[in-house]
C-alpha cells in the first residue's frame, strides 16, 4: 500500500467550493501528518510498507474529511457564495489584468530581455558600422 | 479498515482541540497525540478528520495559525485566540452538565410514573 490519494481528496474539495488556498493548505497538512506516522512507524522498526499501511489507517477515510470540510460554508470560496458576481468580476479582472501581463512577464524575465536588448543594440551596431565603412569606400574610391 | 467517526462523537474533537490548545501551540500531528494520550487512547477517531474542526475554528475566530519550519517541514501550528478560550468555557460547562445529568441517569435510573 502507498500514499492515500490526495489527488481525488483535492478534486473533491474544490467541488464542494473549498477555496483553492485553503484546500491546498488541508492537502499540505494531510500529506505532513502521513509523513509524521509513517516516520513514527519506521523508527519502531515497521517496514516502510507496513508503515504507510498504518498511516493510510489511522488518516481514515478521505471521504469523511472532504464531507466535514464541505459541511462548514465559512471555508467556502469567495465564488462559491456570490457566483453571479464572480461570474461578472472575474472576467472583468482579468481584462483589467491583461495590460500588465507584459510588465509582470517582463520582470520576471528581467535577465533574458537584457540580454536580447544588448544582442539587438550590438547587432545594429555593427550592421551600422558595416554601413558606415560601405559608404567611406564609395566615396573614397 | 479505516477509522469512522460516529455522529455521537460531535463536538467531542472541538472541545478536546480547544482545551489542548489552551496550553499550548500545536500542530496537528502533534494535536492528535495529545489527544490519544491525554483521553487514555478512549477516543479514536480518524485523524485526518482533525484538520476540518480546525480549519472551521480557526475561520470562526477561535484559533488563529502560523507556519512554521522544523526539522525540513513547515508545520501549521494553531493557538487559541480570546474567542477561543470563550468558547471553550461554554463547550467546558455543557460538555459537565451533559455529564453530570448522564451520571445521575446511569446511578439512579428514574422512570415516569405512567
Amino acid at each position: 500500500m502507498s500514499r492515500p490519494d490526495f489527488g481525488i481528496l483535492r478534486k473533491q474539495l474544490l467541488e464542494a467550493g473549498i477555496s483553492p488556498r485553503r484546500t491546498y493548505r488541508a492537502i499540505t497538512e494531510l500529506n505532513d501528518h502521513f509523513d509524521d506516522i509513517v516516520d513514527a512507524a519506521m523508527a519502531d522498526g515497521r517496514s516502510r510498507a507496513e508503515a504507510e499501511r498504518i498511516a493510510t489507517e489511522a488518516l481514515g477515510e478521505l471521504s469523511e474529511v472532504s464531507a466535514a470540510m464541505a459541511q462548514q460554508p465559512q471555508l467556502k470560496s469567495w465564488a462559491w457564495h456570490h457566483p453571479r458576481l464572480a461570474l461578472l468580476v472575474y472576467p472583468l479582472a482579468c481584462l483589467a489584468a491583461l495590460p500588465a501581463v507584459p510588465l509582470i512577464a517582463g520582470v520576471q524575465h528581467a535577465s533574458e530581455i537584457g540580454r536580447w536588448l544588448t544582442c539587438l543594440a550590438l547587432g545594429a551596431f555593427v550592421t551600422a558600422l558595416m554601413f558606415l565603412v560601405l559608404q567611406l569606400s564609395i566615396l573614397l574610391a | 479498515m479505516a477509522k469512522s467517526n460516529p455522529p455521537f462523537m460531535s463536538g467531542v474533537p472541538e472541545l478536546l482541540l480547544l482545551r489542548l490548545l489552551d496550553q499550548r501551540e500545536m500542530y496537528g500531528y502533534e494535536l492528535v497525540r495529545s489527544i490519544k494520550q491525554a483521553t487514555d487512547e478512549a477516543i479514536s477517531l480518524g485523524e485526518g478528520v482533525i484538520y476540518p474542526v480546525l480549519h472551521g475554528l480557526e475561520r470562526n475566530g477561535s484559533l488563529k495559525s502560523r507556519r512554521k519550519a522544523v526539522g525540513g517541514r513547515t508545520r501549521v501550528y494553531y493557538s487559541l485566540t480570546a474567542k477561543g478560550r470563550q468558547r471553550l468555557k461554554k463547550l467546558s460547562t455543557d460538555w459537565r452538565r451533559i455529564q453530570n445529568g448522564i451520571t445521575n441517569a446511569l446511578e439512579t435510573p428514574a422512570h415516569v410514573q405512567a
